[in-house]
């Protein structure tokens, strides 16, 4: 589809020469958020989600990828692409994280933008959330150069916990945890229970029995700790308990509902094991029923208090999955995988898996770049400010932000304006192309899966349409151009001085499979792709190498110099195998090697996967 | 702003040139800004030195958990973990301090100079150093003594090895061959723009070469004619003595064709890049009179290039300098426990860590041949022993403990006790002090100063008299230094002790630690490694599972590694291969009997996998690291469950399968029998 039409252009211009208020760009003094304040947002932000349309996300890391090669590439599936970012969401940290909940209403946003400092500090002492995590340092000196500050950051950044980790963390610190109420009774008891529970009762009773009587007598501080000593009776918070020791999560459940006759003046509590089970039931005996409420409040408190200071930063994720509201980020592929990694859970095998477990948490997730690519001349661009910037000279859409609640203090920095550029972009995007973000509350579902029709797509160099654009064939003819991964062929052993030019022109003369159109690129400077524009090419090259004797000339030359070649599944399989190495050819070469390279062979990997032609700069590499 | 208050505070206190009081004023910081100076200065003061003393601050020390120092670490295992420490990890300060001994003053003079260092990059190296690992744990411990991450990151001093230097000057030097014989490629003229592009350019071209032909003395009339180019794309000027047309505003594409005109249709016409000083680069048509002249002209321009890329590179070599100083000087180098330190310096400012602890002790040695490590001092010689009296020799105990003077800031004259002490006078460029108070732990310049002053004070107390020192001689050839020179701790946990100058190894022998420990000793090849048992299983269970099989007195130790893995020292090294036998037997069979055996409660789970102590030393030296030891095996490429090892008594081949099988079958029966 073609996104804007040189018409609509020119409309959308002349509406925007009846009410041109350009405010000269400047920056918003966002809220900083870190460990000393961050209880005290809580709540703001929490209202603040609420009260919004959707949530604009952005994150600074300490890294993006580890080798040239590992950054994702338009030659990517969703799989690959997918493997590449869990590989950097498992190295790398978040050390920043900008939250801004927003809401457009015709041209106005009106945005609440927090910059939270993360850092992941083992505040339990259990090499969580992180062991260790990998810092690029050319990260790490643009972050320095765009005003972060690290000191404050380490010192005073909040901590956190994912869902996962905490549940460890629970059993691990192994405090009492208040019983639940038992509402249905376990219907069939068996001999064994009974008698169980009649011992049990029986020892309650005698024990509770003698603490009544004791509370009562009047005796001196001496005589009552020497009975505590000789008796060993325990006390928990002045009161006092009594354990009992069971064997099975049945027997805690048969001990706590036997409880459930006193539960006047008793508080049963669970003592977890290390491996999660229950070790013991804890009876902690009031002395009246408002002294019961007193003890469960407290209780109950304390593990809010406790779970609190574990989850840190994720009570923020926690807060935005529970509202349930659209996420919007730019470059949702590397933010989410992120997102999941640290504060939900280990990051799945594969993609579909991904998704699924992604979708729980976030049902709809918007990336501006889908947005984008629906505008023809905004394809390529990928960064915020100059999206924007381009936006404005094509597109005269005034956007009016408004933010409410700035920070009274002065922060000098340029630093973390990105959720609230996304905020920006995104109302500009939708108001360029007719999609009406009011429309998600509402109940007009036409409007609303406009918008869905961009939400959760997170190969980056896949359009939401995948037709390619008629039109405008002069200048982005290349970039709509794909091939069948089954026409992509990797080629490694070659050195590192040769261009793609020479490679090239080298491999002309080789084969008859270089006869037809065919193009060479290097993916790092020890590999290069062959794309075969026509189809079954890459296969009878791919044949020929494997065998020694179909070779020629110059092929052989290089073959006999070491030159290998592979298909794309073995490309892939590098990447699900995790053979990160620094130079692709490295983990090429360990991909063909691999004992399972048999086995679990091209199943996955369908002629239908398509990726977009690229243009990979000679001078990134 | 902690820089800025220490400038403050530097300026306000010069004023107060050798004060006597004590004071305080801050170390020499070094960042960026004032490296140059700092470095001349340094200089000087190397060379005047008796010794220098060294302290790092890194990022990191282990990798993963069961990657920190063990007790069950053989020598080759121990170094590696330091090796791969030392690959990951980033070094952000640097500490260096020399020491000078004063005649006249009768005392030492220490001028700390604390270096933040940060891997910038400023010349494009291998991919392995353009990240680096933090351990959030010494992040945290970093920023409890206030490091400035801050100052590292924006300020920090950059730095190439010497291997990355010549390797760089190598990709230079190749680079320059193959562009002084590449032939510029033709652009296949694609689209019918591109076709009339070119044409228009070699009419310009060849319009402005004829000009100059003309007129050589300037051509007003040539000038005219491109002075109306609308929008400046072209510009007169001279480059190397000769005419040419800048080139500006145009895409690269449209370059690479007038670059591709030049080539072909005009032989005195050459195209040239020029790189600019502020990394802006410069596209040019130079006319030449002759062919030869123009060869002359491209080679010129690559020699620029060369020139310029290689300045780059050597302005790149950084902090390195004040290492190569310390080489080059082959000055006494004094550290605190710092074989780690010194595979780091190895890794950033020499070369790649070599595979072997000897090859690279050999390496150090070479850059190094004078050092002195003082933990190995206060542990190993008696004097020093008796006066520590069996407290702790970490680096800030040792320092209150030997130098409370020092420490303290105390007025020495005033206290007896001190008596016996060295003095050492503290100078930061002109200002010093005989009190100084203001260091601060932890941090490498303060840290390197103590380390310095506990070495002056050790010295002292051996007798060596500095009064009678003459500073010609070198310290490190002492008698009663030199038997302590160049050992170092491979190991502090085990008491193993590496020779840099030979190479060798040697036990400590007397540690009266933990006597028990030392006398039984760990035999590496009695040990079994078990790993991806169910987490939750007890180090007393397995202890317990094993002895019911193998004998209640089988097993000697058992050392956890991770809540995944555990190694178990056997009583004699032919219970490792039975025991590996067994459990392969085991995870091949499904029958009953199977279940009811003892170690089944390991093999729960199904992904047990065991192997004998060199499979440690294998998984050790990946390069990965999983924070979980069961996870790094598996990453690592270990398909197999078990590793079975020969026993000591050769068995032959063909009748081992047969054995296995009934030993087996044995050991099942025999555990059926008494249940």
């Amino acid at each position: 589809m073609v996104a804007v039409s040189p018409l609509l252009q020119r409309r959308l211009l002349s509406t925007g020469v009846t009410k041109i208020h350009h405010k000269p760009h400047r920056q918003w003094s966002i809220k900083q958020v870190k460990k000393s304040n961050f209880a005290d947002t809580l709540e703001d932000i929490k209202s603040h989600v609420s009260t919004s349309d959707f949530v604009a996300v952005s994150l600074q890391n300490t890294g993006f990828y580890a080798a040239p090669w590992q950054r994702v590439s338009p030659f990517d599936t969703a799989d690959t692409a997918y493997l590449k970012a869990k590989y950097a969401a498992e190295r790398f940290q978040v050390l920043h994280f900008a939250v801004c909940p927003f809401t457009v209403r015709a041209s106005k946003v009106t945005a609440y933008p927090y910059n939270f400092h993360l850092f992941p500090r083992a505040e339990l002492k259990m090499e969580m959330p992180s062991y260790s995590f990998y810092c690029q340092t050319s990260t790490l000196i643009s972050m320095a150069r765009q005003g972060f500050d690290f000191n404050s950051c380490i010192n005073d950044g909040i901590s956190y916990l994912s869902r996962e980790q905490e549940s460890a963390a629970k059993i691990q610190i192994g405090n009492p945890i208040l019983a639940k109420n038992v509402t249905e009774s376990t219907s069939i008891h068996s001999i064994a229970d009974s008698v169980f529970i009649e011992r049990i009762k029986s020892h309650f009773k005698n024990w509770k029995k003698t603490c009544k009587e004791t509370s009562t007598r009047k005796e001196d501080a001496l005589v009552r700790s020497l009975r505590k000593l000789v008796l060993g009776n325990e006390e928990y918070d002045s009161r006092p308990c009594m354990n009992i020791d069971v064997c099975s999560e049945r027997q805690a459940q048969l001990v706590v509902e036997m409880l459930q006759e006193f539960a006047d003046d008793v508080v049963p509590l669970i003592i977890p094991a290390k491996g999660g089970a229950t070790r013991a039931v804890r009876v902690v005996l009031t002395s009246s029923k408002e002294d019961k409420d007193l003890l469960q409040g407290k209780l109950q408190n304390d593990e809010q208090e406790l779970m609190t200071k574990i989850r840190g930063f994720r009570e923020v994720i926690d807060l935005i999955s529970a509202s349930q509201k659209p996420v919007v980020t730019h470059g949702s592929l590397n933010d989410l995988t992120f997102i999941h990694s640290k504060f939900i859970a280990p990051l799945p095998p594969t993609v579909d898996e991904f998704m699924c477990s992604l979708r729980l948490a976030f049902p709809l997730v918007i990336d501006v770049n889908n947005l984008m690519k629906e505008i023809s001349p905004m394809r390529k661009v990928t960064n915020i400010p100059v999206a924007i910037s381009q936006l404005k000279n094509r597109f005269r859409t005034p956007i009016d932000m408004e933010i409410p609640c700035q920070a009274m203090e002065n922060e000098d920095t340029i630093h973390g304006q990105n959720a609230v550029k996304i905020c920006e972009l995104f109302a500009k995007l939708c108001s360029i192309l007719k999609i009406n973000p009011a429309a998600v509350q509402s109940d007009e579902e036409k409007q609303a899966s406009a918008l869905e029709a961009y939400a959760n797509i997170f190969s980056p160099f896949c359009t939401a349409s995948e037709e390619p654009i008629n039109g405008d064939v002069k200048i982005w003819a290349n970039n709509t151009r794909t091939v069948s991964c089954e026409d992509l062929v990797f080629l490694w052993g070659f050195g590192d001085r040769v261009t793609a030019g020479v490679l090239k022109s080298l491999l002309q003369e080789s084969h008859e499979a270089f006869s037809k159109e065919f193009d060479v690129r290097l993916v790092d400077n020890s590999c290069a792709i062959v794309i075969f524009w026509q189809c079954g090419l890459s296969e009878t090259f791919l044949n020929t190498m494997n065998k020694c004797s179909d070779m020629r000339g110059a092929l052989r030359e290089m073959v006999s110099e070491g030159l290998r070649a592979a298909g794309y599944e073995t490309y892939n399989r590098a990447c699900r195998l995790g053979l990160w190495e620094s130079r692709l050819a490295d983990s090429l070469d360990r991909a063909v090697a691999d004992p399972d390279s048999a086995s679990k062979a091209d199943s996955k990997t369908k002629s239908s996967d398509i990726c977009n032609e690229w243009i990979i700069n000679l001078d990134d590499l | 702003m902690r820089m800025r208050k220490h400038q403050w505070l530097r300026t306000t206190l010069s004023r107060a040139y050798y004060c006597t009081f004590s004071s305080s004023f801050p170390l020499k910081h070094v960042t960026q800004s004032n490296f140059e100076s700092a470095v001349a200065d340094l200089k000087t003061h190397l060379k005047a030195a008796d010794f220098v003393a060294i302290d790092l601050e890194m990022t990191g020390v282990a990798s993963a958990p069961w990657r920190e120092s063990l007790e069950f670490d053989r020598f080759d295992v121990k170094y590696l973990k330091v090796k791969d420490s030392a690959e990951k990890f980033a070094v952000v300060q640097f500490g260096v301090c020399p020491f000078r001994w004063d005649p006249l003053r009768l005392s030492f003079i220490a001028h700390p100079h604390n270096f933040y260092i940060f891997p910038r990059q400023e010349v494009p190296t291998d991919s392995s150093s353009c990240e680096f690992l933090c351990q959030t744990t010494s992040m945290d411990f970093l920023a409890k003594y206030h490091f400035d991450f801050n100052a590292c990151i924006r300020q920090g001093v950059s730095y190439l090895s010497r291997w990355q230097e010549d390797e760089a000057l190598r990709r230079l030097n190749l680079r320059y061959e193959d562009e002084l014989s590449e032939q510029a490629r033709d652009v296949p003229l694609f689209s019918i723009t591109d076709i009339l592009f070119s044409e228009r350019m070699k009419n310009r071209l060849r319009e402005w070469r004829d000009g100059l032909l003309k007129d050589t003395s300037g051509g007003s009339q040539l000038e005219g004619s491109f002075l109306n180019d609308s929008n400046q794309q072209f510009q007169n000027i001279f480059y190397k003595m000769r005419p040419a047309l800048s080139l500006n505003g145009f895409t690269s594409h449209q370059l690479r064709l007038i670059q591709s005109v030049t080539k072909k249709h005009f032989k005195d016409l050459a195209f040239v890049h020029v790189e600019g000083e502020s990394s802006c680069s410069q596209q040019l048509v130079v006319y030449t009179d002759s062919e030869s002249d123009r060869d002359l002209l491209k080679k010129e321009v690559m020699d620029d290039y060369r020139r310029q890329a290689e300045m780059k590179i050597k302005a790149a070599i950084g902090f390195r300098h004040v290492i190569d100083l310390l080489s080059s000087e082959k000055k006494l180098i004094i550290g605190h426990n710092c074989f780690l330190d010194l595979a780091h310096v190895h890794s950033k400012f020499l070369g790649p860590l070599p595979l072997e602890a000897e090859e690279f002790v050999h390496s150090v040695n070479k850059c190094f041949p004078y050092i002195i490590d003082t933990k190995i001092l206060l542990n190993t010689n008696n004097i020093l022993k008796q006066r520590m009296n069996k407290s702790k020799t970490s680096l800030s105990s040792a320092f209150l403990s030997l130098c409370p003077q020092i420490a303290f800031a105390s007025n020495e004259s005033c206290n007896l006790t001190f008596s016996s002490s060295v003095k050492v006078e503290v100078q930061v460029d002109d200002t010093r002090s005989s009190s100084w108070i203001s260091g601060v732990k932890h941090e490498a310049g303060y840290d390197a100063f103590m380390t310095g002053c506990i070495f002056a004070q050790a010295c002292n107390l051996l007798g060596i008299d500095f009064k009678l020192y003459s500073p010609s001689e070198n310290l490190a050839c002492n008698e009663r230094l030199q038997k302590h020179a160049n050992l170092l701790y491979l190991s502090w946990i085990n008491g193993d002790i590496i020779d840099l100058s030979t190479g060798h190894r040697t036990a400590e022998s007397l540690r009266c630690r933990d006597l028990k420990k030392w006398q039984t000793g760990i035999l590496f090849e009695n040990i079994v490694l078990i790993w991806g048992f169910p987490s939750d299983l007890k180090t007393a269970v397995i202890k317990d599972r094993i002895s019911k099989v193998f004998g209640p007195t089988s097993v000697t130790s058992i050392c956890r590694l991770d809540e995944t893995a555990v190694f178990v020292q056997f009583s004699k090294s032919k219970l490792v291969a039975d025991f590996l036998l067994v459990k392969e037997t085991l995870d091949r069979s499904n029958d009953a009997f199977s279940v009811l055996h003892p170690l089944s409660t390991i093999l729960e789970g199904g992904s047990t996998c065991a192997a004998s102590y060199e499979t440690y030393k294998d998984i050790c030296s990946s390069p990965l690291s999983k924070v979980l030891f069961a996870d790094q095996a598996r990453a690592v490429g270990i398909r197999w469950k078990t590793k079975l090892v020969e026993r000591k008594e050769e068995i032959e081949i063909e009748e081992q399968d047969n054995f296995r099988e009934e030993n087996a079958a044995n050991t099942i029966s025999v555990y059926v029998e008494q249940n």
